[in-house]
């Protein structure tokens, strides 16, 4: 119970200095509509085959993550409010709190992300809405418990910025291949069959990672 | 000082070397089955096949033909009228020769085009579209092995440290990995030059190319971050949880990925011929031997490598140079 409250209240503060400093507002909603518009000037009228399109979804819902992720943790360091921390909770809450943070920022960052993908190109028309939409919940819960973890380690070291795509990647692409392989049958028009051993592969990811995080957080976040 | 033995080392180079020697200059010889496979697929060329002459049987020069007949039966039991220029040189006193031939559509027998070997011995098999490209297994699948037994070990001693705090299991997690990183290259090289020859092209995105290339990637970033981070507890501790971490993702790569999903490697999705080569039935006895001691020997080599730099870390600590 006592762990469970540190969780809310960590969850709580970090939505509060969210508020406060719109860092998630300004600086994720601006790359979004960069890396789009990029992706616009690119293929300049071309038309793309929709597993293309479920790929460039998934390369900015990817890079997004990986350019607002590592705050979690970073921001702590950066305003050395890491050991206030860590007399206030224990790590269980600490992690819990922060992952549920990742959790939400993550599945409001992708659900806008797939609107201005939805409102700029024309042809990308979903098929299955619901098992979309059940990928995208999935990919956005497999994302956040992947960097999270990776968040805590890399505030630790130095040189953060360019860290933090280099260790998520590899720990993270079994999780993009079947996200990539998900949405394109989904996309698609695909029945659920098609769809289930990519769903099967996301949901045994997260269980792995939130358990392997779960069990080595303490290593991690004290010193 | 301590002296230490080098006989099994010798013993060690002299293993790798001797079956490496085996696994290059052993003759692939197929049968009669692989001739008409190729005969049925309308496959070019002639391949080596070996033939136990049948001595019971008459062998004697068809002045029709203008040819040396003689009748043949294959490893497998199958039974074949072979025809041959000249009758090839210690004929009478041969069980078995190995030849290079083709099937004869016009005599419905097997076209001797040249006389290779007499009395081979050992050969291995031969394996429709790859012929002497198979010899590649002996090397390329140990490599791929030694790869993830590293990575196994790096993290094996990244736990040992998160139990006991001893910088000297950092050390060897450290020295693990670099030795893996090493395979990993070997493995993802050899692979990729053979591939372009088998498959085309250097690199196709076969799922079991994607597992060796997050493997790279892995070890890559485990290097990264190492050096990143100053304070020695520090950088054992978060590069520890990161192997965890990693080891515990990668068997979706590894163990999962090229199983379910369609590939060119075998034991891929849309192979019949079941399972990777190291579980089916579809390595022969000799290439399994072959393989099998070229693996064994590799690991005492990675046993060996793992203690001289354990070592030479040991010392480098010890005189101050490195920290």
């Amino acid at each position: 119970m006592k762990t469970m409250r540190a969780v809310w209240a960590i969850f709580l503060k970090d939505v509060r200095s969210e508020v406060r400093t719109r860092y998630a507002v300004n600086a994720l909603l601006m790359f979004v509509v960069t890396t789009l518009a990029v992706i616009m000037f690119s293929l300049a009228g071309e038309v793309m085959s929709p597993s293309a399109q479920a790929g460039i979804l998934w390369v900015v819902m990817f890079f997004a993550a990986m350019s607002g992720l590592s705050r979690s943790f970073v921001s702590e360091e950066e305003r050395g409010t890491t050991f206030t921390l860590q007399l206030c909770s224990g790590p269980l809450g600490v992690y819990f709190g922060k992952l549920l943070f990742n959790v939400v920022l993550v599945i409001l960052l992708n659900i806008v992300i797939v609107v201005l993908y939805l409102l700029t190109m024309d042809q990308f028309v979903i098929n299955q809405p619901g098992l979309f939409w059940l990928v995208i919940f999935l990919g956005s819960l497999g994302l956040a418990a992947s960097t999270t973890i990776i968040a805590a380690i890399i505030a630790r070291a130095s040189s953060k910025g360019t860290l933090f795509p280099v260790l998520s990647f590899p720990i993270l692409l079994p999780l993009l291949m079947a996200g990539i392989d998900a949405t394109k049958l989904a996309v698609e028009d695909n029945v659920w069959d098609a769809v289930w051993p990519d769903l099967q592969i996301l949901g045994a990811y997260i269980v792995v990672v939130v358990t392997a995080s779960y069990m080595l957080f303490d290593y991690v976040w004290k010193d | 000082m301590k002296s230490t033995s080098s006989w099994w080392k010798y013993l060690l180079f002299v293993w790798i070397a001797v079956w490496s020697a085996v696994g290059i200059v052993l003759p692939i010889a197929g049968n009669l089955a692989d001739l008409a496979y190729l005969k049925q697929v309308n496959a070019p060329g002639e391949i080596q096949i070996k033939v136990d002459i049948d001595h019971n049987l008459p062998a004697e020069f068809d002045p029709e033909e203008g040819m040396f007949v003689f009748q043949g039966t294959d490893g497998g039991g199958r039974k074949a009228t072979f025809y041959v220029p000249s009758k090839p040189e210690g004929f009478d006193q041969a069980r078995s020769l190995l030849v290079e031939a083709r099937y004869d559509e016009d005599r419905h027998g097997v076209r001797v085009c040249q006389v290779v070997d007499v009395d081979p011995g050992l050969t291995l098999p031969y394996i429709p579209g790859l012929g002497e490209r198979a010899r590649i297994i002996f090397f390329h699948v140990p490599m791929a092995w030694m790869t993830v037994i590293a990575f196994l070990v790096s993290m094996w001693y990244g736990i040992a440290y998160l139990r006991k705090h001893d910088l000297e299991d950092d050390m060897k997690s450290a020295n693990a990995a670099g030795l893996g990183l090493l395979f990993c290259l070997l493995a993802t090289i050899t692979g990729s030059i053979w591939a372009k020859f088998n498959w085309g092209s250097f690199w196709n995105w076969d799922p079991r190319e994607t597992s060796i290339f997050v493997l790279l990637l892995i070890y890559g970033a485990f290097f990264a971050l190492r050096s990143a981070i100053e304070v020695e507890e520090k950088r054992a501790r978060l590069s520890a949880v990161y192997t965890i971490l990693a080891f515990v993702t990668v068997p979706f790569f590894i163990f999962i990925m090229p199983r379910i999903l369609p590939g060119l490697h075998p034991g891929s999705a849309d192979d019949t011929s079941g399972g990777p080569v190291m579980s089916s039935g579809g390595l022969n006895a000799v290439m399994r031997v072959i393989l099998y001691s070229l693996l064994a020997g590799f690991i005492v080599l990675f046993a060996w490598l793992m203690n001289v730099r354990n070592r030479v870390s040991r010392l480098l600590v010890r005189t101050g140079i490195e920290a």
